[in-house]
């Protein structure tokens, strides 16, 4: 699986042209701190949204509770195509006095696909900068990967794990499945139909003789 | 991004009405020999060719239902396909923008019109019994009879539950591909039912949206009744009941001269094109009439009336600022992470016990009160229809906000409903929407108070008389059952004066306030 993922060294080194983005960013966690109430209404469900820069592509990001933590992470651009480089952000902070964590994160990744490789590879491990955790990927390949990330924090492991399309999902999955289900149901119940009437014939020919 | 609360002023008037009221309650005596009155509408003039047209002729219904396939296959394709932005597929924005917030509304006006033109059961009819105009003649069903356990409303309450959980814990809401797999879900099952037991039993026993509809319809000002009752009591033939060569037989097994109650009707209008007499037709009705007298008490039906209560209030709170760091809360007591859908159950969980629980304390409390002989279960059965007018006006001053609100623009949707290229909404345009609602927020707000006040008259008109009946000198003993109304009614109005969170909007990232 390493073949089709190149990992992007971590941004956080480039300090002096990342400055203003950082700033950007500081402003938007502050933002989503501030309406942190209001977005936890679909806790762990992904939403969208453009940046102050609309002419940047929209990014998809994540709220969720873990232990001691709220986790945010964002991906950039919202729909990664394969081919096309892109980031994780991950914003940790304490839910008791909203301290961020300043340990480091490992990020891995696996396939989710139902009868795909599951075996779990290291994208790389990144230190806080800024309060972000920024992990670069760049996918070769379209399907359904879970991206993890890890961390230990008060001698706990904590661990998360989210979804990453790439490219197009196939609709196919979902509609294929109620149809096979339906075509079955429609054969049984005409198999039993058939018995049914195989089996009035009978007794219909042994009334007869009887 | 939240919507504004109902203003303090208005919340004042409501409360000054219903105390005014509950006094009123208390010193005044139900009339029960007060009869209702129905006009039957194809004795008036105005639209007495139309009513009639549209009960001789199939084709209408027909091509509603193919309207209505058509749109929900259109929400199962974008689901799937489209972008995954909430707010730019039509998928989410059709199904619970619209449809969802929109259906409660129906029934205000139509009662369980939908279920006519449901596509769920209207596609698992072209499959298992195909026919477009006549009596269909394959009929692919085992025409099984549904198991006793099956015999009554507790699955279709399991059903809502899970309907709510999918919708407000899961989140499914916020996703067109979640829910085109709930559409496509909902369409296997009611398939599959079609295809193993005889006439609609998912319709009849399965079905979350329809019974909440129908019990919900037991409030609409129209109903499917016999125009003279002494003709149906006559009636040998049952063509109601039994179908005839080319109308299908009531798919929820009524029979016409018997029905009291709008709950399992499914409009589908056999009944007025089967009977030899034309003596079927739509009637109106005060709205308060089925509740008050006609419906009658079942065990099943009383719980699923409580569920109803309980679950539209929990939409509320889900949607209140304060639900959330709750949760967080007892996710951290309860050690649970991700999603927090352990403490979501919980939550929602506790919410339909709590109303439940009182309820059944202040049933108790009647009881003491009054000395009655009544056994707690008769009165349980026969007072808990008070919840219905309870549940329902909160319900459509809720959905009123999402509907009134969150609805600007979806025409656009139409352009491009599966949202190719689309970026997602900013909140400049979401406040943008804010300014230009379908109707002002000051005539929003009134709708909401009227119906909060309606909701609150009906509920202590259906307690008087039904009250009254089971316990003749009951008055003051009313005082426990007028507190719950007051209760649940005061709660209600309170969290629609709170700053509400927007349904789909939710996913905008927004600056607070």
């Amino acid at each position: 699986m390493m073949q089709k993922i190149i990992v992007i060294n971590s941004i956080a080194t480039e300090k002096n042209s990342n400055r203003i983005f950082s700033l950007a960013i500081l402003l938007t966690v502050m933002l989503l701190i501030s309406s942190q109430a209001l977005a936890h209404h679909v806790l762990g469900r992904p939403a969208y949204s453009l940046n102050e820069d609309s002419n940047t592509p929209p990014s998809m990001e994540v709220e969720t509770q873990i232990g001691d933590y709220y986790i945010t992470y964002m991906v950039f651009p919202a729909f990664p195509k394969p081919g096309e480089s892109g980031r994780i952000n991950v914003y940790a902070s304490r839910i008791d006095n909203g301290d961020s964590f300043d340990g480091k994160i490992t990020f891995l990744v696996r396939n989710n696909g139902w009868f795909e490789d599951k075996n779990e590879e290291v994208i790389g491990t990144q230190e806080m900068y800024d309060g972000v955790f920024r992990q670069g990927f760049l996918f070769k390949e379209k399907g359904s990967y879970i991206i993890t990330a890890k961390f230990e924090s008060g001698g706990e492991p904590y661990t998360i794990d989210f979804p990453l399309q790439i490219g197009e999902s196939s609709s196919m999955g979902p509609v294929g499945i109620s149809l096979a289900v339906i075509v079955i149901a429609l054969i049984v119940v005409n198999i039993i139909q058939r018995k049914r009437i195989m089996r009035e014939k009978i007794r219909n020919t042994r009334d007869e003789m009887e | 991004m939240t919507h504004p609360g109902l203003p303090l002023l208005w919340a004042t008037i409501i409360w000054i009405f219903m105390l005014a009221l509950a006094l009123w309650a208390l010193f005044s005596k139900a009339n029960l020999n007060q009869a209702a009155k129905h006009v039957v509408l194809a004795n008036l003039r105005p639209i007495r060719p139309l009513a009639k047209y549209m009960a001789e002729h199939q084709w209408p219904l027909q091509l509603l239902k193919i309207i209505t396939v058509m749109f929900f296959l259109l929400v199962i394709y974008s689901g799937l396909e489209g972008t995954q932005i909430p707010q730019r597929n039509i998928a989410t924005v059709l199904t619970w923008n619209l449809w969802w917030a929109g259906l409660i509304i129906s029934v205000f006006f139509l009662g369980s019109a939908w279920c006519a033109i449901c596509p769920w059961d209207t596609l698992a009819s072209w499959i298992i019994r195909p026919k477009l105009w006549l009596k269909n003649k394959i009929n692919n069903s085992l025409e099984l009879t549904p198991p006793r356990w099956m015999r009554n409303v507790l699955p279709a309450l399991l059903m809502f539950t899970g309907l709510t959980w999918l919708e407000l814990g899961v989140g499914v809401t916020t996703s067109p591909y979640a829910t085109a797999l709930l559409s496509l879900l909902m369409v296997v099952l009611a398939t599959l039912f079609l295809a193993i037991y005889r006439n609609r039993a998912f319709c009849h026993y399965i079905c979350p949206v329809g019974r909440t509809i129908g019990f919900y319809a037991q409030l609409a000002p129209v109903e499917l009744r016999p125009v003279d009752a002494s003709k149906c009591a006559e009636c040998t033939s049952l063509e109601c009941f039994n179908g005839t060569a080319t109308v299908d037989a009531c798919p929820t097994q009524l029979v016409m001269g018997r029905l009291q109650q709008n709950t399992y009707c499914t409009s589908c209008g056999n009944c007025l094109q089967s009977c030899p007499e034309q003596n079927v037709f739509w009637r109106l009705r005060p709205q308060s009439t089925e509740a008050m007298y006609g419906a009658r008490p079942h065990w099943d039906e009383a719980w699923f009336m409580l569920a109803l209560l309980a679950l539209t209030s929990f939409h509320g709170i889900t949607m209140m600022e304060f639900w959330e760091s709750w949760i967080s809360q007892l996710a951290r007591k309860i050690g649970d992470s991700g999603q927090l859908l352990m403490s979501f159950s919980v939550g929602l969980v506790i919410s339909m016990l709590l109303p439940a629980l009182i309820y059944m304390l202040s049933v108790y409390i009647f009881q003491r009160a009054s000395g009655t002989r009544e056994k707690f279960g008769r009165l349980f059965t026969g007072l808990v229809f008070i919840s219905l007018p309870l549940a329902f006006s909160y319900h459509l001053a809720h959905n009123l906000n999402h509907m009134i609100r969150e609805s600007v623009g979806a025409s656009q949707l139409f352009y491009n409903p599966l949202g190719i290229d689309a970026k997602p909404v900013d909140a400049s345009e979401t406040i943008l929407r804010e300014y230009h609602m379908l109707i002002s927020q000051d005539v929003l707000f009134v709708i909401q108070a009227l119906l909060m006040m309606a909701g609150f008259w009906i509920a202590i008109r259906v307690l008087k008389h039904r009250a009254y009946k089971l316990v003749p000198d009951a008055r003051w003993s009313l005082l426990s059952m007028i507190a719950f109304i007051m209760g649940v009614n005061g709660f209600n109005v309170w969290m629609l004066t709170q700053p509400m969170i927007m349904r789909v909007g939710a996913l905008c990232v927004a600056p607070a306030g």
